[in-house]
């Protein structure tokens, strides 16, 4: 199939390339020209707007930052829309505020463009293992026909509902995701402040009812003190932030997220936001220590 | 002096009103002409658009709801101004959206002055708001008769967009004060004793304030009719929350007293005065209404 494939970082880079692998002939743009560089040896043709992709291609892979970023990519000038054949299904596998996911997907919809909101969880290891879970909003028409793109870069692919559906999953996974590794850092910080070997009580724990992947993996790199970014904590705030906006929308009360979202605040406030969530702990630790130490 | 003004709220009628009886000429313009009806027969002189108004005017006073409205606003009354005009904003928005608006007067040689206020309707009637503004400090002489007739505390806070940092910062100490008040109530009332009582015996005391006294006695007295609507307290909020996101500054209060807000909305209570926030808090220990 020919596929089109734009947002070529951490995430997306090894999620084209498991496309790639498994037969398809990439389209690719980057707004960088650097991001091409890993494709000049595979099957990848590059082109000079996300419009010319569109022309290309059956399907378009979206992988950016943000909401904003999405828009442009899809709706802005020399955008996917304006290059688009029929029948164009458009995937967008970053993380986007629910609300915004429905709007831009009925603006596509107008113009006879599919749209499918495909975020994800797993970060860099999910991608380059194709391990991630893939929660996805729109038609089951439209899922039907990507879904076999999704199983290269994924072990779990689920249709979760209508537009805006995949989007509101993700939403609840960084909810327990965030408050989960805070929950975690928090007991270590309060096991070591308390005289006791945070690894131990981490492996008590793990035979228990607290027992959970978070714990596992990230408490083991708390432990390990590996700061280094599976999932980069600026990132994590910003879907935090994505999460308070529509809680603040609908009139719900989300204490613990709402408290979780402060914590990233300050860490990215005190320059961490390049480092893994799990700096959590780094900060706990900072805020408990006497002024000077 | 040639005034303008659009925006005729709770806040804004009066502070029209009290532009007017200071012997300033007032252009007006609303979208709802029967909003004006008033002003006019006080001696308000209609005009057709914003452009008109500020075409009329060296300086305009507006006071909407929230940013994108100013911003709407600016853009109609731009091509009016006179190079050396200013439009002084009294509503409550984003720092950067005062700032943008700023930037784009400035390609014009229009001033635009950000001035949000606090005081309420009672403050706007009696003329005794707190005034917060941020600007060009060069401006304040120009200023002086329009924010005099409206306020009793004037400070120019800094540059472009720092009166409405001040705003935020007012809003994020006042709102927790109702909810700490509210939580003062329902401990009180939860060891049955009563919060009249307390909160007369609080206000002699280091936890006096004008939250406890206002707020504190409509909680006292039951009465949730509004006199600042919850509704734009939590829309005060999502704005002083997305600045904190976007600074990397942690709020953890502010952001346990924006749940409660949200929660307060989810009960459809928001056109009822924030000291619902009480009620909030019976509702999630069984002894609320529903």
């Amino acid at each position: 199939m020919n596929v089109g494939f734009i947002g070529l970082g951490l995430m997306g880079r090894p999620m084209a390339l498991h496309l790639e692998r498994a037969g398809h002939a990439l389209h690719l743009w980057a707004r960088r020209p650097e991001s091409l560089a890993p494709f000049a040896a595979v099957n990848a043709k590059t082109h000079a707007s996300p419009a010319e992709v569109a022309r290309q291609a059956e399907v378009v892979i979206v992988m950016v930052a943000d909401a904003p970023d999405v828009e442009k990519v899809c709706l802005g000038a020399d955008g996917l829309a304006a290059g688009a054949k029929a029948g164009l299904v458009v995937v967008d596998m970053s993380t986007i505020n629910p609300n915004a996911a429905r709007c831009i997907g009925q603006r596509l919809a107008e113009k006879g463009i599919e749209f499918v909101d495909a975020p994800v969880s797993g970060g860099e290891t999910g991608a380059i293992n194709a391990a991630l879970t893939i929660m996805v909003g729109g038609k089951p028409e439209a899922f039907e026909k990507v879904k076999p793109l999704l199983e290269k870069m994924g072990k779990s692919v689920t249709l979760i509902g209508d537009s805006g559906a995949g989007q509101v999953a993700k939403a609840c996974n960084q909810i327990l995701t965030g408050v989960g590794v805070l929950a975690v850092a928090e007991a270590f910080n309060f096991a070591a402040k308390s005289g006791v070997d945070a690894a131990k009580v981490r492996e008590a724990l793990l035979g228990g009812f607290a027992y959970s992947k978070i714990l596992e993996n990230h408490g083991q790199r708390m432990l390990d003190r590996n700061f280094k970014p599976g999932f980069k904590a600026w990132m994590h705030q910003k879907d935090l932030r994505i999460v308070m906006e529509e809680a603040h929308r609908m009139g719900l009360m989300l204490p613990s997220a709402a408290a979780t979202a402060q914590v990233f605040n300050a860490i990215v406030g005190s320059g961490m936001g390049e480092n893994d969530s799990i700096s959590a702990l780094m900060l706990l630790e900072k805020m408990s220590t006497p002024e000077g130490e | 002096m040639r005034l303008g003004f659009i925006g005729f709220g709770t806040m804004g009628e009066p502070m029209a009103g009290h532009l007017l009886r200071a012997g300033h000429r007032l252009a007006v313009w609303s979208r709802r002409a029967a909003s004006v009806e008033a002003l006019l027969a006080q001696g308000a002189v209609w005009c057709d658009s914003p452009a008109a108004v500020a075409a009329a005017s060296e300086i305009v006073g507006t006071n909407v709801t929230g940013s994108s409205d100013v911003e709407e606003l600016a853009a109609g009354l731009a091509p009016g101004f006179a190079a050396g005009g200013i439009h002084v904003d009294f509503s409550t928005i984003a720092p950067a959206t005062a700032r943008r608006i700023a930037a784009m007067y400035s390609r014009r040689g229009v001033d635009f002055v950000d001035a949000p206020v606090s005081g309420g309707g009672t403050g706007a009637r009696n003329a005794s708001l707190a005034i917060m503004w941020g600007g060009k400090a060069a401006l304040a002489e120009r200023l002086q008769p329009v924010f005099g007739a409206l306020g009793k505390t004037v400070v120019h806070v800094g540059e472009a967009g720092a009166g409405q940092v001040a705003k935020a910062c007012n809003q994020m100490v006042m709102v927790a004060a109702i909810e700490a008040c509210a939580e003062a109530a329902r401990l009180a009332a939860g060891a049955g004793v009563d919060f009249a009582k307390v909160r007369e015996a609080m206000l002699g005391g280091s936890a006096g304030s004008r939250v406890l006294d206002v707020f504190g006695g409509r909680m006292a007295a039951r009465d949730f009719a509004a006199g600042v609507e919850a509704r734009l307290h939590h829309k005060d909020y999502a704005l002083l929350m997305d600045e904190a996101t976007r600074l990397g500054v942690p709020l953890p209060v502010s952001a346990a007293v924006w749940q409660q807000l949200n929660a307060l909305m989810g009960r459809e209570l928001g056109r009822t005065d924030t000291s619902s926030l009480l009620r909030v808090l019976e509702a999630g220990d069984g002894s609320g209404t529903r």
